[in-house]
């Protein structure tokens, strides 16, 4: 009796420390990549590409690149480090996105983008392959903050432009400029 | 009107005390870079933070006309205004058009080939957002004094582009993008074609080898193939195959074979195979 009582403990001490391990992991990840969440991209439209069709490995890279870029972005904005934009932004959308966070870092601000996903249309894809845009819808939660407070949080159904580049070996934005509400 | 008109009114309906909520009201787009002054009743200071997609700042002002400078807002995109807990978003747009950037391809074509020529034209302001609203684009590709082709496009999106026929002639082509009073200028150099035909003649070389020269080499449409194609001259004879490639010359191609009493010559250049000689017996 006094065995399985031994044992009984030994397992809850164990499945506690499971816990504690488990909880530690988790509170290890950036918010951003707990808010990033696994299907960030919730549609990649190529139909209406003109006036060349997208290759599908095409497709399939952009929507890699576009959703790490995303997710550069919103780690970027909120931990105020413009190192991580290089790998994704290049061009008008890096040295934009860079201005804001010098600026944010110089007035001990920043913004938690919490991003609920994204729709995606291809409009055009240039004849020689070197350029490709797209209408993104995204539907945004951002939070400003001085420090630790939090300013003001809004939810927005946001439209972007987006025109895409290639790069060695991956496509770069280079231009993501917000549009207003048609 | 004239002021919803010019860009912005952002209305902040509170009541001058420290429990003051703020409303705010938004209106029209701001353009890129216009100045923007923002009514805050009441009197006394308080503290202002803006966020945009080129910027994040945070000042202190007094309430009432709060101006902000067209530096603030020379970003297109979403911006977010903070006052007294209270926040308001509001658009600014591109401005008027600024600068073209021009991508032409590629930069040497085969003359008279269909849509061979692309040209992309991005519209800008000069803030380096992207223009949005549909604008005619001339694009013109042309050789000095030729009228050329010439096509008007409306950009969609930012983005005006178009596929052009190469001329007949070869030369140093002017391929322009337009818009307004803006012209962007990029050169396309048209290159002869494939030969459209190669033929060849043979004679004695004085060291007794087989010479053979071309005629001049010329594409369909009558210009020169560029000096340094690649001519292929082949003999076959009983010995077996020689062949040797020559560079175009001042618009001729000649080598030497090695000596035979009879062999059959042939002359190419890429795709294109020219006329055959039956050396020691004639030509074919």
């Amino acid at each position: 009796m006094n065995r399985v009582h031994d044992f009984a403990r030994r397992s809850g001490i164990w499945l506690a420390m499971i816990g504690l391990i488990i909880l530690f992991v988790l509170a290890s990840i950036p918010p951003s990549m707990l808010a990033a969440g696994p299907r960030l991209l919730q549609s990649f439209d190529v139909s209406s590409s003109a006036p060349r069709a997208v290759e599908p490995t095409t497709a399939l890279a952009i929507q890699r690149d576009y959703v790490h870029a995303w997710q550069s972005l919103a780690s970027a904005l909120e931990e105020n480090r413009s190192d991580l934009l290089g790998e994704d932004f290049i061009g008008g959308a890096q040295q934009q996105w860079q201005e804001a966070i010098r600026a944010q870092q110089q007035n001990g601000l920043s913004r938690r983008i919490v991003d609920h996903g994204h729709h995606v249309r291809v409009s055009f894809y240039s004849p020689d392959g070197s350029s490709l845009e797209a209408l993104d819808t995204a539907d945004l939660e951002i939070e400003y903050r001085e420090g630790s407070r939090v300013l003001s949080t809004e939810h927005v159904q946001a439209h972007y432009m987006v025109l895409f580049t290639p790069a060695e070996n991956s496509w770069k934005v280079r231009i993501l400029q917000e549009l207003p509400p048609s | 009107m004239n002021t919803l008109r010019r860009g912005f009114v952002l209305g902040v309906f509170c009541a001058a005390s420290a429990f003051c909520t703020a409303q705010l009201r938004i209106s029209v787009p701001v353009a890129a870079g216009a100045e923007v002054t923002l009514q805050a009743p009441g009197s006394g200071n308080t503290t202002l933070y803006l966020f945009g997609p080129g910027g994040a700042s945070k000042r202190s002002v007094q309430r009432g006309a709060i101006k902000l400078s067209s530096d603030e807002l020379k970003t297109a995109g979403h911006y977010t205004a903070i006052l007294d807990g209270s926040s308001t978003s509001f658009f600014v747009i591109a401005a008027s058009l600024d600068n073209v950037s021009f991508l032409a391809h590629p930069s040497r074509v085969p003359t008279n080939t269909g849509s061979a020529v692309t040209g992309t034209a991005f519209l800008f302001d000069r803030f380096h957002n992207l223009v949005l609203t549909p604008t005619p684009v001339s694009f013109r590709l042309a050789l000095e004094e030729t009228s050329g082709e010439e096509r008007r496009v409306t950009s969609r999106d930012g983005v005006a582009w178009v596929q052009l026929n190469s001329g007949r002639r070869s030369g140093p082509a002017r391929f322009t993008a337009s818009s307004g009073d803006l012209e962007v200028r990029r050169v396309v150099q048209q290159v002869a074609a494939d030969p459209c035909s190669i033929r060849m003649k043979a004679g004695h070389a004085p060291d007794g080898n087989i010479l053979v020269e071309t005629d001049p080499i010329r594409d369909c449409s009558g210009n020169a193939v560029p000096d340094g194609t690649i001519v292929t001259f082949t003999s076959v004879d009983e010995a077996g195959r020689s062949t040797v490639d020559a560079r175009i010359k001042r618009g001729f191609a000649r080598a030497e074979l090695p000596p035979s009493h009879s062999a059959t010559l042939t002359v190419a250049a890429g795709v294109v195979l020219g006329n055959e000689i039956h050396w020691g017996g004639g030509e074919r």
